[in-house]
């Protein structure tokens, strides 16, 4: 009887390599992610450490010349540092500013139209836009499995050890999922480890009252798409959400970005049209066209913002940044 | 203590064993016939003529089926399990689909054109699902349920293309439809029997089943939209079955 069971247990776990499991920091006061991100794929140092090295990875371009660290830099919190739009293969530039990507796991849409569902899936796109790695799945998978080291690695990470596009993209999801920024100054003072100066104590408060509706704390995000008045790009005439969704009154909607980090993930805005914060803040004082008809409502109203204020705000916007991710050794290249 | 655990544990495995031979299975087959005019689909090499006089090669045609299930005389719906398959007129072997359902009397079969909602937005799929197969939008997610491709002298694109990808899983423009067939006589399923169902998808009939689909006037149509719906539900309507083999 004791053997049957034996067999019995013997057959349902097959031998596998003993896994180290990972969990996502989830702060306090912090809202609960929309959908936890890992319910399909276990986060394992295993899985990560692939993940990690596939995005450093530049054969997985066409030409070997791009990873997705070339366009998501761990200094620039994973965008691309002072560059309106990336560049891609064959000297192309890409139609859209590069991200920042930390806190995925709290987003429920990604891209700045929100077109893709699940962080597993994201991938896809920039690997095979022909202005970004262009490359085709295909010979992704053929350069993986020529590789020994990639092979020992997937043969550890996943029960049934093959490297198949599910367990390229769950590797890649696991490393840009654990991505996370809670470790700016605003973080500390809010963990009671540090304390705000008197001009970013003011800006704070300037935040709250101008910018908190949309760049909500703690996120400095609610995700959600809209016109902010910038207008439309004449060249690249992109509609943002509506290329998504197919209603015009999505027309010009895009994502509201994080503001965290946001010293570093310059220029601003879907097509990178401001090079400083400056601007940026100089648009929602003065530069709105409110004839937009799909122009948020929130921006209807003027925001009356003193030069002090600004400054203040300035001030505050800096105490965003995350030095802890950026300089995160878990993150940087592996050797 | 330990002991225990373990004789409960095997009573459970012997118990749930026993329950699932007494439950008699019989062997169900599934086979897709792609036709136009009820005549076997050739690819490329046949030019065939629509109710509006215009004249295409169909060079490509793939779909989705998925969450196929049957119903019982008693309403009792019996589901195949991971119930997902990419029918490619290119190759055989993806036309026929095998499962096993409970042994009964069954009036009615049904299966939805493409991949359910939750599939769409669950992260990195495989097998039929996988990526690679072509049929997932990489800029705006989710499955294209059907895809037809080929060329029409009445095309006004490049290259003469007629290209329609067919997808959107949700909103007014949801492409996802569910084909039912009723059976005329109660289809009976005994244990350990062989039963082929032959399902004949009549691309003939994509034209104009529902809503007036003209090549001159929409050649491509490649995103969720109240077209990519329209055409949806012509598809959903080239589907009939031909015969029951049974033995």
């Amino acid at each position: 009887m004791l053997l049957v069971v034996m067999i019995g247990t013997a057959f349902m776990r097959p031998p596998t390599h003993k896994l180290t499991y990972l969990k996502l920091v989830m702060p306090k006061g912090w809202p609960v992610p929309p959908t936890n991100i890992f319910a399909n794929n276990p986060l394992t140092e295993e899985g990560f450490q692939i993940g990690r090295k596939l995005f450093y990875d530049a054969r997985l371009s066409k030409d070997s010349n791009f990873s997705c660290a070339s366009c998501h830099q761990q200094f620039a919190a994973f965008s691309t540092f002072d560059h309106d739009f990336s560049h891609g293969f064959n000297n192309s530039f890409t139609t859209r500013n590069a991200p920042g990507l930390f806190n995925i796991a709290w987003q429920k849409e990604l891209h700045w139209d929100g077109g893709i569902n699940h962080i597993e899936v994201q991938p896809l796109s920039p690997l095979t836009a022909t202005n970004e790695m262009a490359e085709t799945l295909e010979n992704v998978l053929k350069k993986l499995k020529g590789d020994t080291s990639y092979v020992r690695l997937f043969k550890i990470a996943f029960a049934d050890a093959t490297i198949n596009s599910q367990h390229l993209l769950k590797a890649l999801a696991q490393f840009t999922g654990s991505i996370q920024s809670y470790n700016t100054k605003y973080d500390k003072v809010k963990r009671g480890e540090d304390s705000f100066t008197v001009s970013e104590k003011l800006g704070y408060t300037v935040f709250l009252t101008n910018c908190n509706s949309c760049h909500k704390e703690p996120l400095f995000t609610d995700n959600s798409f809209r016109n902010n008045g910038i207008g439309a790009n004449d060249k690249l005439k992109d509609k943002g959400r509506m290329a998504i969704t197919g209603n015009p009154a999505d027309s010009l909607k895009f994502k509201v970005p994080s503001l965290r980090n946001v010293t570093l993930t310059g220029p601003y805005m879907h097509d990178g049209r401001m090079y400083s914060l400056n601007k940026v803040i100089e648009h929602y004082r003065t530069g709105i066209n409110s004839s937009q008809p799909t122009l948020d409502t929130l921006l209807r109203k003027k925001i009356v913002m003193t030069n002090q204020q600004k400054a203040d705000l300035l001030s505050f916007l800096m105490a965003l940044k995350d030095a802890t991710m950026i300089s995160d050794p878990r993150f940087k290249q592996p050797d | 203590m330990m002991a225990r655990c373990s004789l409960l544990f095997l009573l459970m495995q012997l118990f749930i064993s026993a329950a699932i031979e007494q439950t008699p299975v019989a062997n169900l087959k599934v086979t897709f016939v792609n036709t136009v005019n009820k005549v076997p689909l050739v690819l490329d090499s046949v030019a065939y003529t629509n109710c509006w006089d215009e004249t295409y090669t169909i060079s490509k045609l793939k779909y989705y089926i998925s969450n196929v299930q049957l119903q019982m005389a008693d309403k009792k719906i019996s589901k195949e399990n991971e119930s997902y398959h990419l029918i490619n007129e290119e190759d055989t072997a993806t036309k026929s689909f095998s499962f096993s359902m409970p042994a009964g009397k069954y009036s009615s079969f049904s299966f939805l054109i493409g991949v359910d909602s939750l599939k769409n937005v669950s992260g990195a799929q495989t097998d039929a699902l996988d990526p690679l197969n072509g049929m997932f939008w990489t800029w705006n997610n989710g499955y294209i349920m059907f895809k037809l491709e080929g060329n029409s002298p009445q095309s006004t694109v490049v290259n003469n293309k007629v290209e329609y990808h067919i997808g959107g899983f949700a909103g007014v423009n949801n492409s996802l439809r569910r084909v039912t067939i009723n059976f005329d006589a109660p289809l009976i399923l005994l244990k350990k029997e062989n039963t082929e169902i032959f399902i004949q998808a009549d691309i003939g009939k994509l034209w104009n089943a529902r809503h007036n689909l003209k090549i001159i006037e929409t050649p491509v149509f490649m995103t969720p939209g109240t077209m990519s719906a329209a055409i949806a539900d012509n598809y959903a309507a080239c589907f009939e079955l031909i015969k029951i083999v049974q033995q």
